[in-house]
Formats: C-alpha cells, sequence, structure tokens
C-alpha cells in the first residue's frame, strides 16, 4: 500500500480556510475532513521561499533546496544581449539539484508525480510523472513512461483540454472582471481539478506508490481572482446576487478539494502518512507599484522609445520589461520577479555598471526604492528590499535579480509604461504571502499545532515518512514535535547520504552554458511567436 | 534522402504530433499549419523541435524558416519544410 502522500494546494492559506474548517463562515464546515485531519494532526505555517512564487517554491518543495541552489526564481528567464534583451521560459532544464522523485527511485522507491510546475520535460522516475503547465496538445510528449498518455486518457471522463493549463485563460489574472465573467472564469477551474484527482485516483488506486504526490492549483487561481469574495476580512452578505453567486461556486471549489483529499486518503489507506502543504500562502493586494516608471524617474532607466503603432502599444502593456536597452542600468524583468536587475558593465553592455562602482550604486539604489511613496497617503510602497547574497544564497544566486522587492501589500510589481507610479485599486486582488500551510496526518503524528516551518522542511519530512535517510543537501529538517516520542524511537530522522548533482534535470540536459547564435535566434523566435515580443 | 522521403517524413512526424488533436485532417504538402491544422504560434515552434528529433535529433536554424525580411510568417505548408529540410539536409 501507499505509504506517504504529499499533496500540494497552491496559494493555499489559513486566512481562507480557518472559516471553512471551523464552519464560522455562511456556509458552516465546507471542508469537514481537512478539519478532521488537523484535529488529529500537525498543523502549521509553512513559510514560502524569500520570493513567494509559484516556480521556485515548488521547485523546492521537489527538490529541498532554497532557489539560490535549485536555480528556478520566475517563470521567465532573461539572457541580455547589451543592445537586446532575450526572454525565455524556465523549465525542467533549468534545475540544478535532483528532485525527490529521482532520490526516491535512487532507493528503489516507486514514485507517482503529478501537476508540479517546472517538471516538464519530465525526467525518468521510478513510476509515472506528469508535469503541470503544459498545454494539452503537448501533454502526450510530455508525460513519463510514454505509455503513461494512453492509460491515463482510458479514464473515464478523461479530457486533456480541461486538465491542462489554458495560457490564455491564465493571462486573464489581475484583469478586474464583472461577476459574470468572473463566474465563468472560476467554473472553468473546477473541472480542471477534477480531472487531476481521477487521473490521481487511478493511478494511486492501481500502482500503489510507495510516494504518491498531487498538486492542485485551483486554489491559487480562484483566490487571486476572487479575493473579494474569499477574505473573510472584506466578504460582506449585502453584494449583488451575482456576487453571491461567485462565491456559492467558489465555496464549492473548496467543497470539492475537501472531497478529494478524502478520496485520495481512503485510497491509500489509514496507515498512510498524508501530507499537505501551499507553496505560499495569499493575502489582499490593493496597490499597482509600477516600478520601472518609478526608476525612469530617477535616471535608472529608459522604456524603449514608442512610435505609437499598435505593435509598440502592445509591447508597452506586455508584462516584460520593453526598454532602451543602451541606457538602462537597473530594471525590473517581470511583475512575477519583483526583482531589480543591476546591469553590469560588459563590452556588449558598455554603459552598465562597472564593478568598482557596483556596491555604492546598489546601495543607492536600495535607498531609492525605499523611498518610493504612494503620494495620495504619504505611505512607504517598499517595504523591504532584500540583496540577492541575503535572500537566495548558493551556487546557482548569479542567476537571481540583484535586489528582490516586498511590496506594503505583498503585492507584485507593474513594469508597464503607465503613470501615475502608483495607483490604489478600488476592490483588492489576491496576491502571494510568505505564510503558507502545513497539514500532515498518519501514524505517530502529533496532533498539535507547531511553530513555523521552512517550505524545504516539506521534502524532508517526506523522505523521512518514506523510510529514507535524508541526504545531507537537504536543507529543510523534521520538526523535534511533529512525531510521539514513542514513533520516533522506533522510526529515528536519519541525515545520510546525499544528492546525485549528476542527477539534476539540468545537469541531464543537452543545453549549453553559453547559448549558440541559433539558440539564441530561436528563443527571440519563439517569444515573438508567443506574443511576448513584437517586430 | 531526397525531398519526396523527406516530405513523407514531415507528413508522418506531423500526424503523430497532432494525434490528440481530435482534427479530422487529410495531411497533404499543402496543408498549411495554423490555417488548416489550428496551430497556435506555441506548437509551431514544439513542431520544429519534433522535426530536429525526426532529422537526427540536432538543430536545423529553423528560425531561416519561420522569418522572412525580418518579419514572422504568418502560415507555413508541409512543402515549406520539406523544401527547407531538403536543403538543410543535403548541404550537411
Amino acid at each position: 500500500m501507499t505509504k506517504t502522500l504529499l499533496i500540494g494546494l497552491d496559494g493555499a492559506t489559513f486566512t481562507v480556510l480557518q472559516p471553512m474548517l471551523d464552519g464560522t463562515c455562511d456556509e458552516g464546515v465546507v471542508m469537514p475532513f481537512l478539519a478532521g485531519m488537523i484535529k488529529g494532526g500537525y498543523s502549521a505555517n509553512l513559510r514560502s521561499t524569500n520570493h513567494p512564487l509559484t516556480p521556485p517554491a515548488w521547485t523546492s518543495v521537489c527538490t529541498g533546496r532554497t532557489p539560490g541552489h535549485h536555480g528556478i526564481y520566475d517563470f521567465v528567464r532573461f539572457e541580455d544581449m547589451g543592445n537586446e534583451m532575450f526572454f525565455t521560459l524556465y523549465d525542467a532544464r533549468d534545475i540544478r539539484t535532483e528532485t525527490l522523485w529521482h532520490v526516491a527511485g535512487r532507493e528503489d522507491k516507486t514514485v507517482v508525480s503529478l501537476n508540479f510546475p517546472m517538471m516538464a520535460p519530465p525526467e525518468q522516475v521510478n513510476g509515472s510523472l506528469v508535469p503541470g503547465f503544459v498545454s494539452w496538445k503537448h501533454l502526450r510528449r510530455n508525460t513519463y513512461p510514454d505509455t503513461l498518455f494512453d492509460r491515463i486518457a482510458a479514464i473515464e471522463g478523461f479530457d486533456p483540454k480541461e486538465l491542462s493549463w489554458d495560457f490564455e485563460r491564465e493571462s486573464q489574472i489581475g484583469e478586474a472582471m464583472p461577476d459574470d465573467e468572473l463566474y465563468s472564469w472560476v467554473a472553468n477551474h473546477l473541472p480542471r481539478d477534477k480531472q487531476w484527482y481521477n487521473i490521481g485516483h487511478a493511478l494511486l488506486s492501481e500502482d500503489n506508490p510507495d510516494l504518491f504526490a498531487l498538486m492542485l492549483d485551483g486554489t491559487d487561481k480562484i483566490q487571486h481572482q476572487a479575493w473579494h469574495v474569499l477574505d473573510p476580512e472584506i466578504w460582506d452578505t449585502d453584494v449583488p446576487e451575482s456576487r453571491r453567486k461567485v462565491r456559492e461556486l467558489v465555496v464549492e471549489y473548496f467543497r470539492q478539494v475537501d472531497g478529494y483529499l478524502a478520496g485520495l486518503h481512503a485510497a491509500a489507506g489509514d496507515d498512510c502518512h498524508m501530507v499537505i502543504v501551499s507553496d505560499h500562502g495569499f493575502t489582499g493586494s490593493d496597490k499597482v507599484v509600477r516600478v520601472n516608471k518609478y526608476l525612469e524617474s530617477m535616471g535608472y532607466l529608459k522604456y524603449r522609445t514608442h512610435d505609437g503603432s499598435d505593435a509598440a502599444k502592445r509591447r508597452d502593456m506586455a508584462n516584460f520589461a520593453n526598454l532602451d536597452w543602451e541606457t538602462s542600468r537597473a530594471f525590473c524583468p517581470t511583475p512575477s520577479s519583483n526583482g531589480i536587475v543591476i546591469r553590469k558593465q560588459s563590452t556588449k553592455n558598455p554603459n552598465g555598471v562597472a564593478e568598482d562602482e557596483y556596491e555604492w550604486f546598489r546601495d543607492k539604489l536600495i535607498a531609492d526604492l525605499l523611498a518610493m511613496t504612494d503620494p495620495d497617503t504619504g505611505e512607504k510602497v517598499i517595504t523591504q528590499v532584500l540583496k540577492r547574497e541575503d535572500a537566495f544564497p548558493g551556487e546557482a544566486m548569479e542567476n537571481a535579480p540583484d535586489l528582490t522587492l516586498i511590496l506594503c501589500d505583498h503585492g507584485f510589481v507593474s513594469v508597464r509604461n503607465l503613470e501615475p507610479q502608483v495607483v490604489t485599486r478600488p476592490t483588492p486582488i489576491g496576491t502571494h504571502h510568505p505564510d503558507g500551510i502545513f497539514i500532515m496526518s498518519g501514524p505517530g503524528v502529533a496532533a498539535k499545532r507547531g511553530d513555523e516551518m521552512s517550505i524545504v522542511d516539506t521534502t524532508a519530512i517526506v523522505s523521512h515518512a518514506m523510510g529514507m535517510d535524508i541526504p545531507e543537501e537537504f536543507e529543510g529538517s523534521v520538526p523535534g514535535d511533529l512525531y510521539s516520542a514513542e514513533w520516533l524511537k522506533d522510526h529515528p530522522v536519519q541525515v545520510a547520504g546525499h544528492t546525485d548533482a549528476q542527477a539534476a534535470p539540468k545537469a541531464s540536459s543537452n543545453d549549453e552554458t553559453e547559448i549558440s547564435g541559433d539558440q539564441r535566434e530561436e528563443m527571440l523566435a519563439q517569444l515573438r511567436l508567443l506574443g511576448y515580443l513584437e517586430d | 534522402m531526397n525531398k519526396d522521403s523527406i516530405q513523407d517524413q514531415v507528413i508522418s512526424t506531423l500526424k503523430d504530433f497532432i494525434t490528440d488533436w481530435g482534427l479530422d485532417a487529410d495531411i497533404t504538402p499543402s496543408t498549411t499549419l495554423v490555417e488548416d491544422l489550428e496551430f497556435d504560434s506555441i506548437d509551431v515552434i514544439q513542431f520544429t523541435v519534433e522535426l530536429e528529433k525526426t532529422f537526427g535529433n540536432r538543430k536545423l536554424g529553423f528560425q531561416e524558416l519561420l522569418m522572412k525580411d525580418g518579419r514572422y510568417v504568418d502560415d507555413l505548408s508541409v512543402s515549406e519544410f520539406a523544401v527547407f529540410l531538403t536543403g538543410k539536409l543535403t548541404t550537411a
């Protein structure tokens, strides 16, 4: 029988869950299974990666390493060519450390891994792997083993279009929607997680893997767009019927998730360890902070000249910095990065910051960023600026932004060429908060609320629960009060052995360190075709 | 390899590529990716990767086919891929 279940709930937060667990919301107890799990098991706040974003945070869960080691910082990475900036997408081939799935395989443990981001193209595992964030059209080529797609396609009700990532739909996150449009948008997410549950339940029941891992991401998507009907501090029952219907549907989504958790637990059996984690928490954001516009006003960057054409307008509205790369010295590349990149002087970038002025330049930049205020309130909009050696120490640190920003409301910045620099939204939207959730039940697990944990603790906990030693490179640990003393006596936590750097997805890919001219052209072509860049 | 055999392989690769797309399309040399097979831009890139795997798992410089006069082409036919590949594979 399967011994360990690792269930990811993207963006789950006790802020939203608690009323649905204790029945203090209008709908009463919405998630009875999860409530029972918490009552009889261990729960804690789970601190995310220093920048609480889906790709770095889930990669930390999947590898037991922080971003400075695994090397994933954002959805998008870029190559600074001096007079041009090439943006492309991070994928599994950028992960520099061995995954938990692979570590388990080396210990002859079988694994099912479903819907975790950054897992495409899939690595070979001792079991089955279906990555998340893949379009339905390319799902067959991105599943492992290559016979798996036909197997899951035979599951009753399977619909790859419902299952897979819809780039167009998800790109609408952050856009204001009227209630009827929001209702339809939310409704499209319910069948997606149902599809993942169906696949998960089938593979769990038929294969009995030693580790079953499934991530459900409707929580994140729905909280982004429907925060105003979820946050107990904001939700007001005195709203139009159209908004009440949105609330009913969102609550129904959480009710269904609770059913999926119960179904998976039943399929695994009562003697399993079930670990539920989120990659980050959630909160409300009411500020639009146009950080590149601010940096422009401070002389750090220039936007690309706008010729008034439709293409130029689209470039300005894209979620990629669209700048004059000949002169810009510091910039934020994407909203999701919340990062500031300092462009260093080189032969291809002669106007960059010289090595000997870097520290001075960075200190001045930090001071300027911390001075950015909302002109309407005088409030500072950037509360912390993290240096990369503090936020992301490790061998992959050079790929991190020089600075990482934490905004006053934990929101994401805007890189668009729009005025004013700071805007207050009429209705808050959902944004990521560093405090997520950890919930665990199973044999020997203590019934208590624990102290705050780190997201990398989850990988150590899962390894131990599977009966494996915890590799020395894993950065997390098993909390001393997670299990009863009796259980720990018979199941001691042992840190021993190592991860295999040569088994990291990046090590086994054919990527060269220095990309070739052909590859650069291909990256550019890809992004132009994707609509990210215009001719 | 001659152009006919390369074209046959392009068609075969394309048929595999769209297996799950639910299209009722008869693929011929004049079939176009965007107009006839509903390709999105990302699908075009993925298809060039599949062709590179089919023809020796190496970079074939598809950007030369995808760009014309500094702009990206709107659509491509099977025969245009075959002609391009014939030129690349016979001069390699």
